[in-house]
């Protein structure tokens, strides 16, 4: 015991961020948490029903709201197909790599799927620390170096130390356990409670629309921080970020046309490509850019935003390693207040909108290419709004 | 650079090792003990090391000059006027400025005096107050003037205690350097034990406070009675946290390397008296206050008015010490009047003597809430601030606004806090466990590591102390 009690405290501590890392928090994390929303996905698969899987729905938040993942299960149902929703608020890029490898090895039956995204997310390689929580739990030891592209480690910033500790993961899940139990108890009882079809095949329906207030230029954003009270506190938040990007709005023109972007970029554009083509879905990828107000495109965006995620798409394209669907633009003018409920999402109008315009391109990019005598038709191409 | 960092780890790993290793040869080890604190002083702000080693230097020769000088009283002024005058300038200068310029618009005079561009040199306070202590005691005969330049600079420069102290006295510090500096298996238990308490209090308990704190007293209107007196007591143990987690990890390094501090807190809020109070709270500016200060001013041995003059002179300059400003001096006036008031007031009521359980209990609880309301202008960034706090207080629908949901635990852990404050004087953990050759010590490291980890909020902000 003499020298033994100095290296006891470091050694428990190992042991309990190791049993972390390998999941002892998962049924108790806070299921409105990064991790708690992921964890919901994982444990839904692991329902019988789910043991076979055809297609998959990856992406942020934009086609959480924007996609009908319930027409798409059913869809797929009518072809004798499976199609899970594996979209999760925050997504990017590393948790799109995490969970397609951890398709790949307990779900090599996998044949396709979509992946919507936004043109802001192929500005940057990561989407900021709190994506490492929507990670965590499909995520293996083998995959920590590749994470660490997306959201390097930090020793000033204690929230990268996730990539590498439970602890440090959890510990801001476990603070608020312990600060509100009766609600945390609440909330495990109602997500535990929801079958694993409504979890990934339901939808989220939104049906406010923005007409009341229009945001279609930074100038509608002043005035609505004018109101003060009677303005939607969120959409006023949404409009600070806004400013925030029209603050420092580069040109990105030049890199378009021969110029080398800048480092961050170039790393943004070189992880995603690698993470596109690595993919190694029997039908290719049907990438989906959802639809973008006009105000992001038009005043806070970096001028030529759209035309350079279309660049780093482009070669993937040729290779015929993706499909591509560009919805960017789908909105606009009046129509578009009643398209979005706040700055980023679509409500059900207008999902029922993109749906109309997606569901043919489904049929025709992954439903016929497996439906036909059993051979894989690899048809790739892309469809713009301009 | 901060204890809380990176930084200090790989540092201090370092200066460990280095110390460790030059054991048989003591002046490069004071020397390497000495370059490190100076590199550590650096990491702040390097131009100010000029400072220090200006202080160092005057005082060195002053030390070695006072006993063969005639005029030995002559010297002791110049070493005051040399340490006291640079507090002048850095600190207090700015704030005598402004009060100028204030009081000349208030009298619609046009003077106007251009304030100085400096910034007040971190650790500034307790590093003068050090190498005045040297210079007073060789000046009383108290000990000899030490002609080891090397063994003087570390006395003034040593690092784990340049910042924000404890103020150790040079002779006591000397003593540490001559004796035996042996670290037993004993001592890096004790280290351990006070470094991972003190950053617990720092990061975990003072860290978590701030907020709640910060959210009344940087917004004060409208914050409600209960929001306000939740921050007050927040506040109250903020800055027993802050500051005593910062000199357990002082303590803690310096006993690594060989060198025992004296203790600076000891448990302060279970005083009953303010007297007692400050026996506990920041014990090392209290003794340098009393020894070089109210005793130089005569101390009790000029009759009982000028005792309770001397008092209230020593508690206003020790309320200016920490902060140039109306509130610190406030503060410090405060304090002296509580302590004149239970010299001349309270020790002749016999209820308040009583050693009944009742009494005792109501001592602490006027003690620990005279402390509080004295802590408002301490915390108020302005005198105005204070009186809206102060307003808060005593507002008609003081009682309405308490909700169960967030006062109330917020109320619980201020409770278990004190509770925990009291059973520690009784059974001082950390003594205990630094004794510990059981299970015990691993268990507790264990649970502080864990508590770290998993409690410590993101942004940590500075220690409050440095600001002195």
């Amino acid at each position: 015991m003499r020298y033994l009690r100095f290296f006891i405290p470091p050694i428990v501590v190992v042991v309990i961020d190791l049993m972390l890392q390998l999941g002892a928090w998962e049924r108790i994390a806070s299921p409105e948490s990064h991790a708690g929303m992921s964890v919901a996905k994982k444990t839904a698969l692991e329902d019988p029903a789910f043991r076979h899987i055809d297609f998959v729905t990856l992406g942020s938040s934009r086609p959480v709201y924007g996609i009908d993942h319930a027409l798409l299960a059913k869809s797929a149902a009518e072809h004798n197909q499976t199609w899970v929703n594996l979209t999760v608020a925050g997504a990017h890029w590393m948790s799109l790599d995490v969970m397609t490898q951890w398709l790949a090895q307990h779900h090599p039956e996998l044949r396709g799927g979509m992946i919507a995204l936004s043109i802001q997310d192929f500005m940057a390689p990561g989407n900021g620390t709190y994506e490492l929580g929507i990670a965590y739990p499909f995520r293996t030891f083998n995959e920590i170096p590749e994470m660490a592209q997306h959201v390097p480690f930090d020793w000033h910033d204690p929230a990268t130390y996730g990539l590498y500790s439970g602890l440090f993961e959890y510990h801001e899940d476990m603070q608020d356990l312990l600060a509100h139990p009766q609600r945390r108890s609440k909330l495990l009882r109602y997500f535990h409670a929801l079958s694993p079809q409504q979890v990934l095949a339901g939808n989220a329906d939104e049906t406010s629309g923005m007409c009341a207030t229009p945001v279609s230029t930074l100038a509608d954003c002043v005035n609505l921080e004018r109101q003060g009270h009677v303005a939607d506190p969120r959409i006023v938040a949404q409009c600070k970020q806004l400013h925030g990007w029209a603050g420092v709005r580069p040109d990105l023109q030049p890199f378009l046309h021969g110029l080398a972007a800048d480092e961050r970029l170039q790393r943004a554009r070189d992880l995603i490509r690698a993470r596109l083509r690595s993919l190694n879905w029997p039908i290719p990828p049907l990438v989906v850019l959802m639809p973008t107000p006009s105000v992001w495109l038009n005043e806070a965006l970096p001028a030529g935003a759209h035309e350079w995620a279309l660049s780093v798409l482009e070669p993937l394209l040729a290779e015929k390693k993706i499909s591509l669907l560009d919805y960017t633009k789908m909105f606009s003018g009046d129509a578009e207040c009643g398209a979005f409920f706040d700055l980023y999402h679509n409500n059900v109008s207008g999902r029922q909108k993109i749906m109309e315009h997606l569901m043919p391109e489904v049929g025709r990019n992954l439903f016929r290419s497996t439906s036909e005598s059993g051979v894989l038709l690899p048809v790739a191409g892309s469809s713009t709004f301009r | 650079m901060l204890f809380p960092s990176i930084q200090f780890v790989l540092f201090f790993a370092l200066v460990l090792a280095l110390n460790q290793a030059l054991r048989p040869w003591p002046f490069a080890q004071k020397l390497m003990l000495l370059l490190a604190s100076y590199y550590f002083y650096a990491q702040w702000n390097w131009h100010y090391l000029f400072l220090v080693w200006f202080s160092t230097l005057v005082d060195y020769a002053i030390g070695l000059r006072l006993p063969r000088s005639p005029n030995p009283k002559r010297l002791i002024i110049l070493s005051v006027i040399v340490n006291l005058g640079f507090l002048a300038i850095f600190k207090y200068a700015n704030w005598v400025i402004a009060s100028v310029n204030g009081s000349a618009a208030a009298l619609g005079s046009g003077l106007h005096i251009t304030p100085l561009d400096v910034i007040l040199p971190v650790g500034i306070s307790f590093y003068t107050f050090q190498s005045l202590s040297y210079t007073i005691d060789v000046y009383r005969g108290a000990m000899p003037p030490r002609r080891n330049f090397l063994d003087y600079a570390l006395a003034v420069a040593f690092f784990p205690q340049l910042e924000a102290g404890p103020i150790v006295r040079a002779r006591e510090f000397f003593a540490e350097l001559d004796g035996p500096k042996l670290v037993r298996m004993a001592d890096v238990q004790r280290a351990l034990v006070l470094i991972a308490f003190g950053f617990a209090k720092k990061m975990v308990f003072a860290d978590s406070l701030a907020p709640i704190a910060d959210a009344v007293f940087d917004h004060p209107a409208g914050a409600g009675f209960w929001n306000t007196l939740i921050a007050i007591y927040a506040f109250a143990f903020q800055i027993y946290c802050d500051f005593s987690g910062y000199t357990d990890i002082a303590i803690g390094c310096a006993l690594l390397l060989g060198i025992r501090f004296p203790q600076n807190f000891n448990y302060p809020y279970i005083a009953q008296s303010i007297q007692e109070f400050w026996r506990r709270w920041h014990m090392t500016l209290s003794r340098w206050l009393r020894d070089y200060l109210y005793i130089s001013l005569g101390g009790n041995r000029l009759g009982e008015a000028r005792t309770l003059i001397n008092l209230m002179i020593t508690m206003l300059l020790g309320g200016l010490w920490h902060g140039a400003s109306w509130n610190f001096v406030i503060w410090g006036g405060l304090h002296g009047a509580y302590l004149v008031f239970e010299r001349v007031g309270l020790s002749r009521w016999r209820f308040w003597q009583s050693p009944n359980r009742a009494a005792a209990v109501l001592r602490w609880f006027v003690t620990f809430h005279l402390v509080c309301f004295a802590w408002i202008f301490f915390r108020a960034k302005t005198l105005g601030t204070a009186g809206q706090i102060i307003g808060n207080l005593v507002h008609a629908t003081a009682l309405r606004d308490f909700s169960m949901s967030h006062q109330f635990g917020l109320l619980l852990l201020i409770v278990v806090m004190m509770a925990t404050h009291v059973l520690n004087s009784h059974r001082d953990t950390k003594e205990r466990l630094g004794t510990d050759r059981g299970p015990r010590f691993a268990l507790a490291m264990t649970c502080v590591l864990l508590l770290l980890i998993l409690f410590t909020p993101n942004h940590s902000a500075p220690f409050i102390y440095f600001q002195f």
